[in-house]
């Protein structure tokens, strides 16, 4: 900071900071003066002379970019003779800038053709002196179209100075200055792809490829720029944690994580994690890891959060959570951390959900699913009573409960209508894996799974668990559309899974009332119409797949108690739960569900996700203010100063530690969880991945001059 | 989210809602406007300048134009396939808002002008310090925006409009927007006016509304942002639909960015022929972009070839171009042969080189052995006349000394006309041809009256259109803010 100084701008007497530059002060009391090569986040250069105005006294023109507020200076920025310099620096940039705007993606927001408005240039006259250079859309993330070019350098400074990267730079070729990628490509030019370059460029010089860009249409500049974030339904801060990672503070990154979902670990072994399928390193390769990440540093838990957590005076409220899965337990959390008496009915023997009795323990631990729900309940108001099914859940609101959360999950597997579904050896998914989880499961010697999304290879891998010695999996999708995710479709393939994609099933056949085999026939031209799907059978490709068990794991249904009727809300088809609202209001006041059970099987996830705006909404209609935002990690200060990494672009995605196969199958009840995960190494490698795309929205956002008028807002 | 009142609410701010806007704060309205980009001015920032007939430019430049000539032109053109009500208020109104641009907005004119030989001057073109010059869009944009501003009209940047709110009686009471953070923004008001420039930007849209793929036979201009909004809005709020159309013209799709030269050369009177070889039109049409690009959309493949040899590639370096008009006029073309290397080497699809005519016909794709044959017909009749579509023996040089060019040419557009039901006045309809209480539309969202051509011999007349209408919606809106 320096001195408080006086000066006069356009007849204004404004006061202003003796560090600040003309152009900043002016800016700051809302008077605009052009200008092209500054911005806010790069050192002035003064090379554009868009900004030049008249300052009283002084010969010649002043560049007010580079110029700092002195006291009693008297300034001009309308002088006719800046005005007209202003005017010739346009045209010389519409020189090799091309002159017709069509085509330009970037038209509508180009600061060029904003501040040609304004300046009212002088109609392109001079003859036009193209840059001759070819488009470049080698790399999948930046695109150069440096014929937009006009050298204001902003590009180059934000990469070299700012980043510390200088993956492009200022050269002379063919003896005309440009701006040139150093190297042969961004990716030899270790480019950290943090995209800064895209966000100063003033023109459609430097972008994002249209892909990208289509995107993120219609989102916040946040949401845009940092896709993980959006793409988790939870909006957990997936650059923040990893960046935490790298620093090496594994807390810090768990209590992140921690702002946002109460199972943090849990997550980290099973989540379906939508934050990598927005991740943009897979335009480079592939997505970063950020699930094992998650994982990692979940595993580096110090407990030290619970300080920050808040924890509200009691409200006297009395909120009943019916279901104690993921959501219900998430809901039962936050409300009793904003003071509210939460008793929670499990219908089952333990709280978990689809975690304890959906998810196999070879997948995920028991101890770390026990770990964080005694994590939730411990110094909460929280009242759990098991094997406790509610056969109405408005009838609570009458025994003294203040709101009702409904969370009961879909636990009822749909068992398809073809000839043979209920013949003896005929599973279903939902059931099997609950007794997988119980010990009372069992299968023959082969097993056919119908269905291919990831309930399908749990009940797959569970079934080689429980001795089967083939399993094959047949489903409508082809092999790339399958609704499993790459991952856990690679693991069932590891286990000996034989795939059978593209295929219905008419028919399962049997002997003596026992299964004997599934019929499969390829289907062509699969497809949804109107929800349902469509397909065509392709005639004479019926072939028969012998088994002793068929599991069906082709989805699941709201599990509402004894007779929907009498659960008392509004069901939609297929009993569902009839959602009012968009934080899961029912049909009667009071009452709210969420989870499966209203959106359909989603993730646990999604399910934690909608639990937080439930809950929030609830705290509202029971007189808080419906805040549940936590600050459990320290504070991050995100440097910009990125620097090189050799060969950055190329670093390929970290494989976890996995068990391998015959041990996995065959020592599942004492080898622990098959995915081991990341150790302190691969965290570190993997962490180093992250683009960090969040610093782009450090970057001041660039501003026109309708920005400044009077009349604007 | 943040509340605004308002008498108005106008949705985009190109010339329409510009328009819309200054017309309605000038009337004594309270004006929000909501816009998408970071600048205003739309589409039009590329275009020149506004129709106007019988205005004091064309008394004073000697145009012989008269609002009943302009009238029945118009009217014969579209085949009275046009709400002949509306043309009629248009033209009627477009000497006064040249007029209101100038004394009220303080926009200069260079004069009126003609686009090719062949059309009226009816093109106002609005003077970029003093004289002709690109950007006059831009500044005239600007400064209705400024006028506007001064009559009290709010501008909110980057605020794209999100929904129109009705009220219980059925009538327009607010407008739902958002904001760039993401934070909701609700403008509560009286009347709205719809100007958000069509669905340019939308493929989907464009296929379902006109018929055209876009970058199959149809490579307009998709100016970003440009996603029928408003239409959808409008429909959204019982407003009943009009056919869509594009505004027809012709284009070599990746040569915008490039030198001048290259169109303008062979947008010139050339041999064109389509991929069976064969000639589709008197080339002396290619002036007018309309027909041109409706002749190309009617070809296999909604292609057409302009063709030169070496000798004619030299006739244009050395004497510059036979026809100019306002878009394309450079004073020489003597790059023309080094920016066809450029473009050749730097991957642009759109120009080709070759040492015969078999293997420009190779390399374009074209029936060569049926080439061969239409150049030594041309060839023919350049000796004595053009037999086939009597082109004017100036424009006829024979197709003869290596090496050849061609240029590939396909049907563009400005972007998309029409979708949004209204009636003279702005109003907009619902598909019983009530009106909506205020909810008024104008510009491009509305833009039926050409048929099915976009009417050339009138240039100036989209923008024309759009300040037109957006006039009408705008005095309309704030009445109708004031009585209710």
């Amino acid at each position: 900071m320096g001195e408080k100084v006086t000066l006069t701008i356009d007849g204004r007497v404004i006061t202003a900071d003796s560090e600040q530059t003309i152009l900043q002060a002016a800016l700051d009391h809302g008077i605009y003066i052009p200008h092209l090569c500054s911005h806010d986040n790069l050192h002035p250069t003064g090379s554009c002379r868009m900004c030049v105005v008249r300052q009283e006294g002084v010969e010649g023109l002043v560049t007010s970019c580079i110029t700092k507020c002195e006291d009693g200076m008297v300034i001009d920025t309308h002088d006719e003779t800046a005005e007209n310099v202003r005017k010739l620096s346009c045209d010389f940039m519409f020189k090799t800038h091309p002159a017709e705007c069509t085509g330009c993606p970037k038209y509508g927001k180009c600061q060029l053709a904003s501040i040609s408005q304004y300046v009212g240039d002088t109609g392109r006259k001079l003859k036009a002196n193209p840059i001759n250079v070819k488009a470049d859309t080698e790399n999948p993330i930046i695109l150069h179209e440096m014929y937009r070019c006009i050298l204001c350098g902003r590009c180059v400074r934000a990469c070299e100075e700012l980043r510390g990267v200088g993956a492009i730079k200022f050269d002379k070729v063919d003896g005309r200055l440009r701006v040139v990628v150093n190297g042969d490509s961004l990716i030899h030019a270790n480019c950290r792809f943090c995209t800064a370059c895209v966000e100063v460029c003033p023109t459609g010089s430097i972008r994002e490829h249209k892909e990208i860009m289509d995107r993120i249409e219609g989102r916040t500049r946040e949401d845009g720029y940092v896709p993980c974030r959006f793409g988790c339904p939870a909006h957990i801060d997936v650059p923040r944690y990893i960046r935490f990672i790298k620093q090496g503070n594994y807390a810090q990154a768990n209590a992140t994580v921690r702002e946002k979902v109460p199972f943090p670990h849990s997550l980290g072994y099973i989540c379906v994690h939508d934050c990598e399928s927005e991740c943009k390193h897979a335009y480079l390769n592939e997505p970063v890891s950020i699930r094992n990440l998650k994982r990692f540093a979940a595993e580096h838990d110090d407990g030290e959060w619970k300080k920050r957590a808040f924890h509200k005076p009691a409200t006297g409220k009395k909120i009943a959570v019916i279901g104690g899965g993921p959501a219900g337990l998430t809901a039962a959390y936050y409300g009793a951390k904003l003071g509210h008496s939460v008793t929670v009915f499990e219908a089952r023997e333990k709280l978990g959900g689809q975690l304890r009795y959906g998810i196999p323990s070879y997948r995920l631990p028991r101890e770390t699913l026990d770990r964080e729900i005694a994590d939730i309940l411990e110094g909460n108001d929280i009242t759990v009573k098991t094997g406790s099914e509610v056969a109405n859940a408005p009838s609570l609101l009458k025994e003294g409960f203040d709101a009702v959360f409904v969370s009961v999950g879909t636990h009822d597997g749909v068992r398809l209508p073809i000839p043979g579904n209920d013949l003896d050896g005929v599973q279903v998914n939902t059931d099997f894996l609950r007794r997988f989880e119980t010990g009372e499961a069992s299968v023959g010697k082969h097993v056919v799974i119908l269905g291919g999304g990831n309930v399908a290879v749990d009940c797959a891998g569970a079934a080689f668990r429980l001795g089967a010695e083939t399993v094959d999996m047949a489903c409508l999708e082809a092999y790339d559309a399958m609704t499993a995710t790459d991952e856990e479709r690679a693991w069932a393939e590891e286990e000996g899974v034989v795939l059978h994609n593209s295929r219905t099933f008419p028919e399962i056949q049997g002997e003596n009332g026992h299964v004997s085999g599934v019929v499969i026939q390829k289907v062509g031209n699969f497809r949804k119409e109107n929800g349902r799907m469509v397909f065509d059978k392709l005639e004479g490709t019926e072939e028969v797949l012998p088994a002793d068990t068929v599991i069906f794991a082709v989805g699941q249904r709201p599990t509402i108690p004894m007779d929907p009727e009498a659960f008392g809300l509004e069901l939609t088809h297929g009993n569902y739960i009839a959602s009012k609202g968009d934080h899961g209001e029912t049909s009667v006041e009071g009452v709210w569900a969420v989870g499966d059970a209203v959106t359909g099987t989603r993730s646990v996830i999604s399910a934690i996700a909608f639990a937080r705006e439930a809950i929030s909404a609830i705290d509202v209609y029971l007189g808080g203010d419906g805040c549940i935002e936590e600050h459990l990690a320290d504070e991050q200060v995100r440097d910009p100063h990125i620097g090189v990494i050799e060969n950055f672009g190329e670093l390929k995605r970290t494989a976890p530690r996995v068990v391998p196969v015959p041990e996995r199958v065959r020592d599942w009840q004492t080898c622990g969880p098959m995915d081991l995960g990341f150790d302190d190494t691969l965290a570190s490698c993997e962490a180093a991945r992250c683009l960090q795309c969040d610093l782009r929205c450090d970057l001041k956002p660039q501003k026109f001059w309708n920005d400044y008028t009077e009349g604007g807002v | 989210m943040k509340t605004f009142e308002a008498d108005v609410v106008v949705i985009g701010s190109g010339p329409s809602g510009l328009a819309a806007a200054a017309q309605a704060a000038e009337d004594g309205a309270k004006v929000v406007v909501f816009e998408k980009a970071n600048v205003s001015g739309g589409a039009a920032n590329m275009g020149m300048g506004p129709l106007g007939i019988g205005t004091k430019q064309q008394m004073d430049m000697m145009v012989d134009i008269d609002l009943e000539t302009a009238f029945k032109q118009f009217m014969e053109y579209t085949h009275w396939r046009s709400d002949a009500r509306m043309v009629k208020k248009y033209f009627e109104n477009s000497a006064g808002t040249i007029k209101w641009l100038e004394e009220s907005c303080g926009v200069e004119f260079a004069g009126a002008y003609k686009y090719f030989p062949k059309s009226n001057a009816s093109w106002h073109i609005v003077a970029v310090n003093g004289g002709i010059g690109r950007n006059g869009g831009a500044i005239m944009n600007k400064a209705i925006r400024d006028y506007a501003a001064e009559n009290g009209a709010e501008f909110l940047m980057e605020t794209p409009a999100k929904k129109i709110l009705k009220d219980e009686e059925g009538k327009v009471c607010g407008v739902i927007g958002v904001d760039s953070t993401g934070e909701e923004v609700q403008c509560n008001c009286k009347a709205v006016v719809i100007a958000t420039g069509g669905c340019g930007d939308n493929p989907q849209m464009i296929k379902e509304r006109t018929g055209y793929t876009f970058q199959g036979d149809m490579f307009n201009f998709a100016i970003p942002g440009l996603k029928g909004d408003g239409i959808h809005m409008a429909e959204e709020a019982g407003a009943g639909s009009t056919p869509m159309n594009v505004e027809m013209m012709y284009i070599l799709p990746n040569s915008d960015a490039g030198p001048d030269c290259i169109p303008a050369v062979f947008m010139q009177p050339n041999l064109m022929v389509n991929k069976l070889g064969k000639r589709f039109i008197n080339e002396e049409e290619m002036q007018n972009t309309t027909f041109c690009g409706n002749a190309i959309s009617f070809q296999k493949d909604a292609i057409g070839f302009s063709i030169i040899d070496s000798k004619i590639a030299k006739y244009y370096m050395k004497k510059g171009v036979d026809v100019t008009n306002f878009v394309h006029h450079p004073d020489d073309v003597s790059d023309l042969l080094e920016a066809i290397e450029n473009s050749i080497a730097n991957g642009n699809p759109d120009v080709v080189k070759a040492d015969t005519i078999e293997e420009l016909a190779e390399l374009c794709d074209i029936d060569p052995e049926q080439l061969e044959e239409t150049i030594d017909e041309y060839n023919d009749m350049c000796d004595s006349s053009d037999t086939l579509f009597y082109k004017p023996s100036k424009y006829m040089k024979p197709i003869e000394k290596a090496p050849f060019y061609a240029a590939k040419f396909r049907p563009g557009a400005y972007g998309t006309l029409g979708g949004i039901k209204i009636n003279e006045d702005c109003q907009v309809l619902t598909a019983d041809w009530e009106p909506i209480p205020g909810l008024y539309a104008a510009g491009t969202d509305t833009c039926t009256i050409y048929g099915d051509s976009y009417m050339f011999l009138l240039p100036g007349n989209t923008m024309g259109y759009c300040l037109n209408t957006g006039r009408f919606a705008g005095s309309g809106a704030a009445e109708y803010a004031d009585e209710n």
